[in-house]
């Protein structure tokens, strides 16, 4: 898919098309945004103009690099566990009617919990420290990952799997050849939305109660009216959700490569 | 055909119901058929009516609920490998090339990849897709894919041959292209062969033998035996013999009941 640039994507757009006009896009909002600030002078301390905001993210890069640091293992260390732990349980939904029935009823009452409410007791149960951002993150990117697998996995042609089982595949060769591969896509759909999730359930972790993190700088800098600094963390958190949810793209476009287009090209979007 | 020899495939009295919802739908009820050893057979019968549920009774890849399966006098319990199963739809995996499809049947069965590369080969230029190796399947078009699925079924020499409906969903022209393979290919390798088929026509030119079935449950209404010259060309389609067979299944399927407007009396 890299070397291609003249080649049509999936919706009929050119490649080139498909970098540029998102970016005009993003540039001519803010181009307003900043005319908007400069035109009516609006105070900094209510709200900054983007090139102050991006000139505070590098001014004091060394603050966000150090306190991003948590941020990034939490995001990361949950979202692993929400990937580690979620796909099994998927499977053995899967595989059990009578194990998805009984986890079925606390899987929904896990994600319609308000977990911001729970923020609090993780706290007190488990300090300051890394392991209540980490525990919030799963909490919060499990759910998409685990629901998505199970759509995945269950997916897969009842004859295909018949096919193999003619071929004389044990259960476990017909889910490794068959069965996974048949839900990568629907999978990676539930990766993609528990990565931007896993950002969101680290700062709600950091807002809560930590002592380090962007999280921490965003509550500390609000508490002295430094409002050019929320935003530049802010600005931060954006470049890290982006970041990671590339990286998630990234890895499906090279673990799905060899799939066929869909041929919603063939139609644009005359339909 | 001999009579005298051990039929290499014999199901006796199965009987297979479904549950759909709360309806209890019987598919086969107290079926009999016995295949011999190179014989290709076609069951044909009117949709719905438990063809598919006796294929893969047969594969050992369902369960009957009542009667039993024996190939080479040995009872199936779970699935029975030495066959080669094609569907109506290909089944192809679309992360996997023509050749890898293929050899997915080898694959699963630990068997030498290496060594069955060039036979893959050469079923694919035998139906016609030569060069077509490296393809995806969304590349190809329906007819392709069901060749590349008829080399899967094949690639690893089985001794049976299940073939439920394969070419049911191909057009006319592409379906006499791969009847004609097919037979060709059968010839040459004289497996023992089961196909469905809604087709009357592909039933007779295709197969040694045509059981006849009722609608759902499922019976063998009869077994007409196609004494055809081999190789036959398409050329025999409008021979009178061949016709008088169409016409003769055409009439029982008449008795039957499975035309709604009694056009069936027409034929033969």
């Amino acid at each position: 898919m890299a070397a291609d640039s003249a080649r049509p994507s999936g919706d009929g757009t050119s490649r080139a098309v498909a970098w540029v006009a998102p970016t005009v896009a993003t540039l001519a909002c803010l181009l307003v945004w900043e005319a908007a600030v400069r035109w009516f002078g609006v105070p900094i301390y209510l709200l900054p103009a983007p090139s102050g905001i991006v000139y505070k993210m590098f001014a004091d890069y060394r603050i966000f690099y150090v306190q991003a640091i948590p941020t990034l293992s939490a995001i990361l260390i949950g979202f692993g566990m929400a990937v580690a732990i979620g796909v099994p349980i998927a499977t053995f939904m899967v595989y059990s009617p009578l194990f998805r029935h009984s986890v079925e009823a606390l899987l929904i009452t896990a994600q319609v919990l308000p977990k911001v409410a729970l923020a609090p007791l993780f706290i007190v149960w488990f300090g300051f420290g890394l392991l209540p951002k980490v525990l919030m993150t799963f909490l919060i990117a499990f759910f998409p990952v685990v629901i998505d697998s199970v759509i995945g996995l269950a997916s897969v042609r009842p004859e295909s799997l018949m096919l193999v089982r003619s071929m004389g595949a044990s259960r476990w060769k017909a889910f490794w050849k068959i069965r996974l591969p048949y839900a990568l896509p629907s999978m990676f759909g539930g990766f993609k939305v528990a990565i931007t999730f896993a950002v969101v359930g680290t700062l709600v972790a950091e807002f809560v109660g930590s002592d380090s993190g962007l999280g921490y700088v965003l509550v500390v800098a609000r508490g002295d009216l430094d409002t050019l600094t929320v935003f530049a963390a802010i600005g931060w958190l954006v470049v890290i959700g982006f970041f990671f949810y590339y990286a998630v793209e990234l890895l499906e476009k090279f673990v799905l490569r060899n799939r066929g287009r869909s041929r919603a090209h063939e139609l644009g979007a005359g339909l | 055909m001999g009579s005298a020899a051990a039929p290499l495939i014999r199901v006796r009295s199965v009987s297979k119901t479904f549950r759909a919802g709360r309806a209890l739908v019987p598919a086969l009820e107290d079926l009999s058929i016995e295949v011999q050893p190179g014989e290709f057979v076609s069951l044909v019968g009117p949709s719905g009516c438990g063809k598919t549920s006796l294929m893969m009774i047969i594969g050992g890849l369902i369960e009957a609920d009542r009667g039993e399966v024996t190939i080479h006098g040995e009872q199936v319990k779970g699935p029975f490998t030495n066959l080669g199963i094609a569907f109506q739809s290909p089944e192809l995996l679309d992360w996997r090339t023509s050749l890898q499809n293929i050899l997915l049947q080898i694959e699963m069965r630990d068997l030498p990849v290496r060594e069955y590369r060039a036979g893959a080969l050469r079923l694919l230029s035998e139906v016609g897709l030569e060069g077509f190796a490296d393809k995806y399947p969304y590349e190809l078009s329906g007819g392709m894919r069901q060749r590349v699925a008829l080399c899967r079924a094949l690639v690893h020499d089985p001794e049976i041959l299940l073939l439920d409906e394969p070419f049911g969903a191909l057009d006319a022209l592409t379906r006499d292209q791969m009847n004609y393979d097919l037979q060709r290919i059968w010839l040459e390798k004289r497996k023992t062969a089961i196909l469905v088929t809604h087709s009357i026509e592909e039933a007779v030119w295709m197969s040694d033998r045509v059981l006849v079935m009722t609608p759902r449950p499922a019976k063998v209404a009869a077994d007409i035996a196609i004494d055809l010259p081999r190789p036959r060309d398409l050329e025999i389609k409008t021979s009178p013999t061949f016709n008088e067979y169409t016409g003769r299944i055409r009439r029982i399927f008449g008795d039957l009941g499975v035309f709604r407007m009694g056009e069936a009396r027409r034929g033969g």
